[in-house]
């Protein structure tokens, strides 16, 4: 059991404020992703539930109890960093036995606990090398498993695959979401990518400014962002973000793009936005759609950018002031091609001009 | 005209060989990405041309003429890296200024200031003419070391990982700038990169670059279907291409107890590797493949599937709609149309050898 409560958390460097009044609850079990870029908090979050890091004000319980004044080895909380920091003189047995020393326990028990999390974790058949003797992802897996060995009652990660290459962290992720679900254990992890924070998290944590943007399901994250932070900081090519205007009365309107260039929608669509006021179009180039010929609400453009990336092309077109980026099948358009751009206005999404905040139908 | 034609190129540090008989051409007013890992050599190369580094033997010559003699500044080359090495005292103006008013090259002040404009228009960073260096951000930074670039009027552009230390979102905006930048000025731009993304979305031809080795030159679409090897066949694509031990036997793919459809003149026969890129792997029911989830990542647009048949891991690309579960056993199939056959002891393209 561990479920892990942050309540008013505030934390300053000097006089620069690093987490502003942080509040998460996280359950027992449960997956949580920490996202953002760097400098956002996230990093200093984890120290402070991991007892690395004091806060300035708030509580931190674990399981009900109030940790934030207790030693990080009192806190019964495992710790993976991006850099291995594994005991080069001993082998994998060793250093996967270490956290153990200080728990009594019989030979043969210390032996079938270090067997146990090698064979979840596939490095077994390395248990007598020396670390040196790895690859590494091998490396980090021999971390990991030093950090399952006692069996925490929570397990945080700080960009644990981040100096892996490509295809290997493709591979650690499902590793570790993998070994999340058989441990079973609360797991806390921290990236500044998104890929990583959308395929592993129960929940994700989009940070920014020592804020949560939002806190919610990888689903929810990217297709309710709650604001436009959040909205360009997940998904990739990121969301296109565009200045209009609505403009309309009843039955239709139009989101207007400038430049006399415009897009009819139902009124069912804008009905909630303010009136006459500027507002952000937000639109996933899943979203943006691509004709060859011409077809009712959709607006001329033209081609001005294709990226083959093989299994599908991102388009760029003009629509007034804006360039918009377009998912498409390899090979629809070609370079400069005349093509009519239309939006999927179920997926289409309206932010504030000001305060960047999602402005919601009420549905 | 800047055509880069280097042949025979050997370079060893002490033991190590960094290049080993490269040849490569890159032609005049051509966007070439060489891409490959860290150690592969691409750095090297870029060196070598630009006269920072001394092939062991070998010839590099631009537009027609050997520069093996000549020093960097006489090569008529810009270069731009990761670290943006700029004057942080100066202004952006002054940052642009610099190369022009280096000894040795004799630029009126008004053909000074027009360079400077115009390489500012560009990279659309006039707004910031007058501003310290040291107060932009990271992008901002980067326009101007490709502008410190630019006002020379090179004919050639060699960048080294010019994008990597920027966010994702900044990255995706200057990578349809500098393509944008490259069909401008027309000149002939050599990128090196690791990340396969910016090699197939920037580059005209592609050139896989493994330990010191040319593996194949050509398009996007050339390196992305029709991979010489499986090297080349995992090193673009996210997730990568699969592959898949089997037979190939009365024009039907073996794949341990699983036999799937496969195009008439598909290559080899008996024990071949097959390659498959996730989004060609399609989850059907009824189809004749069977494999386990064995985990499901969401990426919003798309979820991409992991699922182990026998031995073997999969990655299938389906729709964001799809709904499995972990554990789960579904029936695959693939197009048979897309799928590359490869010499399982060489990892040879057997159509193309």
């Amino acid at each position: 059991m561990a479920r892990i409560e942050l309540k008013n958390i505030q934390k300053f460097f000097g006089a620069f404020q690093v987490l502003k009044d942080v509040n998460l609850t996280i359950e027992d079990g449960e997956f949580v992703v920490m996202l953002g870029q760097s400098g956002c908090g996230k990093t200093t979050t984890l120290r402070a539930i991991a007892g690395l890091e004091t806060v300035s004000s708030g509580t931190i319980t674990i399981d009900g109890k109030e940790v934030q004044d207790l030693r990080a080895a009192d806190r019964d909380i495992a710790f993976v960093f991006q850099s291995f920091s594994l005991y080069p003189h001993m082998t994998v047995r060793e250093n996967i036995a270490f956290p153990l020393r200080a728990v009594r326990m019989s030979a043969s028990d210390l032996d079938a606990a270090v067997t146990e999390v090698a064979k979840v974790l596939g490095i077994d058949r390395f248990l007598n090398r020396k670390p040196s003797a790895l690859s590494g992802g091998d490396m980090q897996r021999v971390a990991i498993g030093r950090a399952l060995v006692r069996r925490p009652k929570a397990l945080l990660m700080d960009e644990p695959i981040g100096a892996l290459d490509a295809k290997l962290r493709e591979q650690m992720r499902a590793e570790i979401k993998r070994l999340h679900i058989s441990r079973g254990s609360t797991s806390v992890y921290v990236t500044h990518d998104q890929i990583e924070a959308m395929s592993l998290a129960d929940r994700i944590v989009v940070m920014h400014a020592g804020l949560l943007q939002q806190v919610g399901a990888p689903e929810e994250v990217y297709n309710r962002p709650a604001n436009l932070f959040v909205a360009q900081f997940v998904g990739s090519p990121v969301m296109n973000v565009a200045d209009i205007t609505v403009e309309g009365g009843a039955g239709s309107a139009a989101l207007s793009f400038g430049k006399g260039q415009s897009l009819p929608v139902e009124s069912g669509h804008v009905g909630h936005l303010p009136g006459k006021r500027s507002v952000k179009l937000g639109i996933r180039p899943e979203a943006v759609l691509l004709r060859h010929a011409p077809v009712p609400g959709f607006a001329e453009s033209e081609v001005s950018n294709i990226e083959p990336l093989g299994s599908h092309e991102i388009v760029d077109v003009r629509l007034g002031d804006t360039t918009l980026r377009a998912r498409v099948e390899p090979g629809f358009v070609g370079g400069g091609q005349r093509v009519w751009v239309g939006i999927d206005p179920e997926r289409a999404h309206f932010f504030d001009a000001d305060s960047g905040m999602a402005l919601r139908r009420t549905a | 005209m800047a055509r880069i034609e280097i042949k025979g190129i050997n370079k060893s540090y002490g033991a190590s060989r960094a290049l080993r008989d490269l040849d490569l051409v890159v032609e005049d007013g051509e966007f070439f990405v060489l891409l490959g890992r860290t150690g592969a050599g691409k750095t090297t190369t870029l060196r070598m041309i630009a006269g920072l580094e001394k092939p062991d033997s070998g010839s590099v010559a631009i537009g027609g003429q050997d520069v093996g003699g000549w020093t960097a500044a006489e090569r008529d080359v810009a270069l731009v890296l990761q670290q943006y090495s700029l004057y942080p005292r100066l202004t952006v103006r002054g940052n642009l200024e610099f190369p022009l008013r280096a000894p040795g090259r004799k630029f009126s002040e008004s053909e000074i200031a027009a360079r400077v404009d115009r390489a500012a228009k560009t990279l659309q960073i006039t707004h910031l003419l007058d501003r310290k260096v040291e107060r932009l951000s990271g992008g901002e930074m980067q326009r101007v070391s490709i502008g410190r670039a630019i006002v020379r009027q090179p004919s050639v552009f060699l960048m080294d990982e010019p994008l990597s230390a920027l966010d994702a979102k900044l990255r995706e905006s200057l990578r349809v700038e500098l393509k944008k930048l490259h069909s401008d000025l027309g000149a002939t731009f050599l990128f090196v990169t690791h990340d396969q993304v910016e090699a197939m979305s920037m580059g005209d031809k592609i050139g896989v670059l493994r330990q010191g080795r040319l593996v194949q030159v050509g398009t996007p679409a050339d390196i992305y279907d029709r991979p010489l090897n499986t090297f080349v066949a995992r090193s673009v694509g996210s997730p990568p291409m699969n592959l898949i031990e089997g037979r190939l036997a009365g024009g039907v793919a073996e794949l341990g107890a699983f036999k799937l459809p496969i195009a008439a003149n598909a290559a080899g026969s008996g024990a071949v590797t097959f390659g498959v890129r996730p989004e060609n792997v399609i989850l059907e029911p009824g189809a004749p493949g069977e494999a386990r989830i064995f985990d499901i990542e969401d990426q919003g647009v798309v979820k991409i599937l992991v699922m182990d048949m026998g031995e073997a891991r999969l990655h299938a690309t389906v729709p964001a709609g799809t709904r499995v579960q972990r554990d789960e056993l579904v029936r695959f199939g693939w197009k048979p149309d897309r799928v590359v056959t490869f010499d399982v002891a060489t990892g040879a393209n057997l159509a193309l050898s």
